[in-house]
């Protein structure tokens, strides 16, 4: 009796647990026929990918880029950070759900043309005249244009003049390496810290390096050159000397500006992405360029995003038309201003940016540096990757070696050797 | 442990017989109604069903992935043209000839040896301490639990932070007794950085363990001992220890499994730059293309995490043959 009832009872879960599988199953794979036949209606909807965690969906940066949905659509945005960016895009142009638009990091535009994963500006019918050679350059890849920066930022010297005051140093003294240094030597000795600024281990940390690296006059081409020893020797006698925090060979860019807001340091070494925040301290905080080894400024790294459409396997020409309504909404002459505004950036275009800067004066000492600011793949190309990597290693030695000369010059020698692959 | 043979060979202890007898006459009846009635095993087969397939979706096509990722020449582009070309196992000479490979085994090594023997040592010396019994033990060990229930983003940073070469709370306590400071997660001390927050981040797991073992040592045989005079310390070696040896062995594997494969915690104090670099983050770098290793290199990358793979189910092994041996 109890047994019949339990096979029975038995019989009847497990077909119902066998039909619920085949009915999930079926659901699975009826899926991805369906989205291929609804493919004019999917394109009500528009997706779009940035790196800007930091925004969500109830910030000013979401509705902004809502209101720049094209007719008829509604516009989905999705954010990573941007170390995950070009991994999402890999996986996703795989998968054939691209997004309409991405925004990603310049250096990493090179990497994923050469992969396949864009689709060049011309086939999108991209605008992609009117910006800065220096600022689009990472956006051309053996010389096919593939998108627009969304604006621009680069690297300055912040000092904090209360303790500069105190320590007697002169900021015109500021031009060279040897001047920097003298002024380090001096502030530390009057009983303030030195300098911060990022030697975290990857790419955050190379974009901090680039400015000591072209300054010394090396070339990424070159990174075993007796130059770019020489910045090594530079950064790594910083932390030998305790100029620099030894954290500096952790730090990415939030920490070691978290260091320099405590009041401590003098000197910092940041993005222009903080210049609204350093104008806003208790003590006085001012820029100036990096300074290169000999006389005059160093030529530093262009950073910020570029406005690109991803390689569409289905329904191209519809994803590309809608692309190309949201990227001329962003970066158009109208839009482009408010744009870098919304991100604290600078508008890639010479004229809008000389509105822009004339219209907050916390921007003007950044005019400079902009102009001077070099595309970090603009040498090498998607080979970047490789001598990034290479010079990130040689960094870390650099800094742990706290001011070795030898161990410097023999981490710069392997350098080298890693570049080639 | 089911040993269905014991079933057929002579029994280890005779008095099991009989319980074997009444478990044989309760599944007596099953094996011919299995024979006759054929729609349950179909039922038997669908209620297997969801757990095979689970199975064979979620860990069986996975492996087989990353065995073949291995085999393959996996670039960024090979996800657009769908071209790896078959290699044989030229990736894993490549990674095994890299020049990083051994120093890397090294200090994978020496992370979980030193992790485990330092978890487990002072583990077991918490749990024989709270086995008393005192007034708030019970909350005292619920606070030894605090390192295991708090986020590791919020453990690995405090740690980096302690241990910061200027200003880190480790390097004042040691300048109080005048040694002098560490740099602490440079590159030749980060392997002790980190095997130092994994230990304390591993003693919780191995206390509870190895509390709970002691729970099922009966307590009239510490009676017994104390009666014939054994003092504390031979109490635990002749006592204790023995009768934990099933709890430890589990305890070890399972430690082992998890050591060799953390990755949170290094990354976060120093991304596995500098000695700090173990097998499990040199894999999570490369398929990343994150941290030492800003190039991407899937194929590289899975070929190290079948490595790992292949030490951990070795290790399986050795704890499936020290058991049977206890067992016999």
């Amino acid at each position: 009796m109890i047994t019949t009832r339990s096979t029975r009872l038995a019989k009847v879960a497990g077909v119902a647990a066998g039909a619920a599988l085949v009915t999930t199953l079926a659901a699975c794979s009826s899926d991805s026929p369906s989205g291929g036949d609804t493919s004019s209606a999917k394109l009500t909807t528009v997706t779009f990918w940035d790196p800007y965690p930091q925004y969500d969906d109830s910030s000013d940066w979401a509705k902004y880029v809502q209101a720049c949905a094209p007719a008829g659509t509604t516009l989905k945005r999705t954010t990573a950070p941007t170390a995950d960016l070009l991994n999402n895009l890999t996986t996703a142009v795989k998968e054939g759900n691209a997004p309409d638009v991405i925004l990603l990091d310049n250096p990493a535009v090179p990497e994923a043309a050469s992969s396949g994963l864009l689709a060049p500006a011309s086939d999108v019918g991209i605008d992609t005249s009117g910006f800065d050679a220096n600022l689009a350059g990472p956006g051309t890849v053996d010389d096919v244009t593939y998108g627009v920066p969304v604006g621009a930022n680069t690297l300055g010297l912040y000092y904090n003049k209360d303790i500069l005051d105190k320590a007697g140093v002169d900021p015109s003294t500021l031009t060279s390496w040897d001047g920097l240094n003298a002024a380090l030597e001096k502030v530390t000795k009057a009983g303030s810290k030195g300098i911060t600024f990022a030697g975290i281990s990857g790419e955050e940390g190379v974009f901090q390096f680039l400015p000591w690296f072209w300054g010394s006059g090396a070339n990424l081409k070159d990174p075993g050159s007796a130059q770019a020893a020489e910045a090594g020797q530079l950064v790594s006698d910083w932390i030998g000397k305790g100029y620099a925090p030894k954290s500096a060979a952790t730090d990415n860019q939030s920490a070691s500006w978290d260091l320099f807001l405590t009041g401590k340091y003098a000197f910092a070494e940041n993005g222009s992405w903080f210049a609204k925040a350093a104008s806003e301290q208790k003590f006085h905080a001012v820029m100036v360029p990096i300074p290169a080894k000999d006389n005059g400024a160093a030529p530093v790294p262009t950073g910020g995003e570029f406005a690109l459409a991803p390689l569409q396997k289905k329904d191209s020409s519809a994803h590309y038309a809608n692309a190309k309504q949201v990227i001329d909404c962003l970066v158009g002459k109208d839009n482009q201003v408010k744009t870098a505004d919304a991100l604290g950036y600078f508008a890639a275009n010479k004229d809008l940016r000389q509105t822009q800067i004339a219209s907050d004066k916390i921007w003007t000492p950044w005019a400079a540096a902009i102009e001077s600011a070099q595309g970090r793949t603009s040498d090498l190309g998607a080979q970047y990757t490789v001598t990034s990597a290479a010079i990130s290693t040689a960094l870390q030695t650099s800094l742990n070696a706290a001011g070795d000369s030898g161990q410097v010059a023999d981490a710069f020698k392997q350098a080298a050797q890693d570049a080639q692959g | 442990m089911v040993r269905p043979v014991g079933i057929q060979t002579p029994a280890p202890a005779p008095s099991l017989e009989p319980a074997l007898e009444a478990q044989r006459a309760e599944l007596g009846a099953a094996p011919p109604r299995r024979r006759r009635i054929k729609p349950s095993t179909w039922a038997g087969l669908a209620f297997v069903a969801p757990l095979v397939i689970y199975v064979a979706l979620l860990y069986a096509y996975p492996l087989y992935e990353n065995v073949s990722m291995s085999l393959h020449r996996f670039t960024r582009a090979t996800f657009v043209t769908g071209e790896a070309p078959f290699v044989g196992l030229d990736i894993y000479r490549e990674v095994i000839g890299s020049p990083q490979f051994w120093p890397i085994v090294r200090q994978t090594a020496t992370f979980v040896i030193v992790s485990l023997v330092f978890q487990y040592a002072i583990g077991l010396a918490l749990a024989v301490f709270f086995r008393r019994g005192f007034p708030l033990s019970g909350l005292l060990r619920g606070l030894f639990l605090v390192p295991w229930l708090l986020p590791i983003i919020v453990s690995a940073t405090t740690w980096q932070w302690m241990m910061d070469a200027d200003s880190g709370i480790i390097n004042r306590l040691l300048g109080v007794v005048g040694v002098d400071p560490v740099w602490w997660l440079n590159a030749d001390h980060s392997l002790w950085a980190v095997t130092i927050a994994n230990i304390w981040l591993g003693i919780p797991f191995n206390l509870v363990i190895l509390y709970s073992g002691l729970q099922n040592v009966p307590a009239d045989l510490y009676e017994a001992a104390s009666l014939d005079g054994a003092g504390a310390w031979r109490q635990f070696w002749s006592i204790t220890f023995p009768l934990l040896r099933p709890v430890t062995a589990i305890t070890l594997l399972l430690g082992f499994v998890y050591t060799l494969k953390v990755v949170d915690i290094v990354w976060i104090m120093t991304m596995g730059t500098g000695t700090s670099q173990t097998l499990a983050t040199w894999a999570y770098s490369m398929a990343f293309g994150k941290g030492t290793s800003a190039v991407i290199k899937y194929s590289q990358a899975s070929a190290v995490g079948s490595i790992l793979l292949l030490v951990a189910l070795v290790m399986g092994f050795v704890y499936l043959f020290v058991q049977r041996r206890q067992e016999d």
